[in-house]
């Protein structure tokens, strides 16, 4: 009975699915996947003829459903790392073939035997300059409700970033972070928890923060880029920012799974790397990228702002996810 | 009445028997009575055999508090659009018919509109700079925008607006089924208009309330977009607690348990709302 019924669920988001000389790739919508679009799939289709169709948001329950009832339409999906370790322990992802995606270049610390990476990103502080008073200078101004009141906004789901940033504003060292002190992290969010709006897409962190709805928040490095290209008028701090990255993942049962290996080839190729960093604000996950792209775009890549850098476990997060998510969602219905 | 309904029951009846009705049935069974068990089944088979699912979803603070959230929401929606609509309604229903059409007319053009772009529209109403705050601090009337929006306020004000209708079209025919006479004969025997309204019309338009206010509340009950758009993550209902254990947790054996428990909620409520009908139908009837 339950195959009945991931069966029909899993037919029913496959009506979409692509034909021999198509694939689809998905991804979280707005600038990025349209930077991924421009850099990633163009080129790969003018070179192999293999059609890219679109599709997004990510949607992990999506993606599950899909494995499970054997009815894959999804053939590169771009997730959040800490997911695809997880996911990959659960037998939900196809191993990449190292023979057709040239691995030597690739940064270590976003390749894996299931995934390779997609880009990394830093969560930085922004802020509105018309609606703050002075600068923020880093995450423990988040917490100041005298020296900076108004609405903050952070991101809504459970995922690396909130709960390090929580403990760094209560004075917990860099290096001293793992294991997370959930109690500490939350006694510190309470603290300002009537005054957080929280986001849920990229595109939502951006509208707060142009509009001033929200005086500041955390919000990804290449939202602030597009933000500040669009001419808004917003401040950052890269003080403490915060990486993680994104992964390329194969479906396990993908239909497309050679060109779907091919596209993740031309996707991590230094070039396209260095062509969707240009367009994103997003740092290249291929050492050998920075070669290609323009001097003043790898000054403003996370690259450049190693200083205080702080690199959000992925390892710890896969293994605590779901516990921490239970808490984590607890805490905010409250 | 129940007359005119003998006379024409065997002229409606089929031939074939049942035989009409086959592709239906076979529609509903595959698309909803399958995946229904399947449901069930899922949420007391995973991860591992047993009722754990819905002891956690029983026992745990966190998951009451979301169903008492949820059953919040419902009631206070479904009070402010009584009391919103009952005017309006009694105006349709002694409006000339004429004018009565183009009032019904925006009313439903209103439904038709898509559920997503009116949720946004009072976003932009609501929201601390918006066009709400905005004017009253231009007017001076408030120094700090009002919170109208990530919380009840706004989940409240988002979901009337869209359950008017729901409200009104039942509650226009009792209404209009009321003789106007009763009222002038209300008054003539020295009833205030409050009085008028408090013993004479009420009354008849109970079954009226009640089938509209059943209505609103059940699809209350099961809301998403608008309260996971209007609302904050401290009035979280059960739809968006659902989605959040399907899509984000992935713990399909919890997300089906609650699912499968806003559905027994909302069939017991239907159930109610047949017998208030059929009890409507025989009052009428007399």
């Amino acid at each position: 009975m339950k195959l009945i019924l991931t069966g029909i669920l899993a037919g029913l988001l496959a009506a979409t699915a692509a034909h021999a000389d198509e694939m689809v790739f998905t991804s979280w919508g707005g600038t990025t996947q349209e930077a991924q679009t421009k850099s990633w799939a163009a080129p790969f289709e003018a070179s192999s003829g293999i059609k890219v169709l679109q599709d997004g948001p990510t949607d992990y329950g999506k993606l599950k459903a899909m494995v499970e009832g054997g009815s894959v339409a999804w053939d590169v999906v771009d997730v959040e790392m800490d997911f695809a370790i997880k996911a990959a322990k659960d037998g939900l992802l196809e191993p990449i073939d190292f023979n057709v995606v040239p691995k030597a270049d690739l940064d270590p610390r976003f390749t894996t035997e299931h995934a390779v990476g997609s880009f990394y990103y830093s969560f930085v502080l922004a802020w509105n300059k018309g609606a703050v008073s002075g600068e923020p200078a880093g995450w423990a101004d988040m917490f100041d409700l005298t020296k900076f009141p108004g609405k903050r906004t952070f991101y809504k789901w459970s995922a690396p970033g909130v709960i390090e940033i929580a403990l760094l504003a209560d004075g917990v060292p860099a290096d001293k972070l793992y294991p997370l002190d959930l109690d500490r992290a939350f006694k510190k969010l309470d603290t300002i928890k009537s005054e957080i709006v929280w986001w849920d897409s990229g595109a939502q962190s951006q509208q707060l923060i142009a509009s001033g709805e929200a005086a500041f928040g955390q919000l990804w490095n290449g939202r602030v880029f597009a933000l500040e290209q669009d001419g808004a008028d917003v401040g950052a701090s890269w003080n403490q920012n915060m990486t993680a990255a994104d992964v390329l993942v194969i479906p396990k049962g993908s239909k497309n799974k050679a060109s779907a290996m091919k596209f993740l080839a031309t996707a991590t190729s230094p070039k396209s790397q260095a062509m969707f960093a240009e367009a994103s604000g997003y740092a290249p996950i291929n050492t050998a990228a920075k070669a290609e792209m323009p001097a003043d775009v790898v000054k403003s890549l996370p690259d450049a702002y190693v200083d205080g850098q702080i690199n959000l476990d992925m390892n710890y997060w896969a293994e605590n996810r779901d516990k921490i998510a239970e808490r984590w969602y607890a805490w905010q219905a409250k | 009445m129940s007359c005119n309904l003998l006379h024409r029951q065997p002229i409606l009846r089929r031939p074939d028997g049942s035989g009409g009705a086959l592709p239906a049935l076979t529609l509903i069974t595959l698309f909803f009575v399958v995946p229904v068990v399947a449901l069930l089944l899922r949420s007391v088979t995973e991860p591992v055999p047993g009722l754990h699912n819905y002891a956690t979803l029983f026992g745990d603070g966190t998951y009451a508090r979301v169903f008492f959230n949820t059953f919040l929401v419902a009631t206070v929606v479904t009070t402010v659009t009584v009391i919103v609509a009952f005017p309006v309604a009694w105006m349709l229903a002694i409006m000339p018919p004429a004018l009565g059409s183009i009032v019904f007319g925006i009313i439903i053009l209103s439904m038709w509109t898509n559920l997503l772009t009116r949720t946004y529209a009072w976003m932009v109403l609501l929201q601390r700079t918006g066009v709400i705050n905005r004017t009253l601090m231009d007017i001076g009337l408030i120094s700090q925008p009002l919170p109208l929006i990530n919380n009840l306020t706004g989940v409240t004000i988002g979901m009337v607006y869209i359950m008017l209708p729901f409200m009104i079209l039942p509650l226009v025919g009792t209404l209009r089924a009321i003789d106007p006479m009763t009222l002038r004969a209300a008054a003539l025997c020295g009833a205030s208009p409050f009085e008028a309204f408090r013993r004479i019309l009420l009354p008849l338009s109970l079954p009226g309330i009640a089938a509209g206010g059943l209505m609103v509340f059940v699809m209350s009950l099961g809301y998403f977009v608008t309260p996971t758009l209007l609302g904050g993550t401290s009035n979280m209902m059960l739809a968006a607690m659902i989605a959040q254990m399907i899509q984000s947790l992935l713990n399909w054996g919890l997300g089906s348990a609650a699912a499968f428990i806003l559905l027994v909620v909302t069939m017991a409520l239907y159930a109610l709302q047949l017998r208030l009908v059929g009890a409507k139908r025989m009052t009428g009837g007399i």
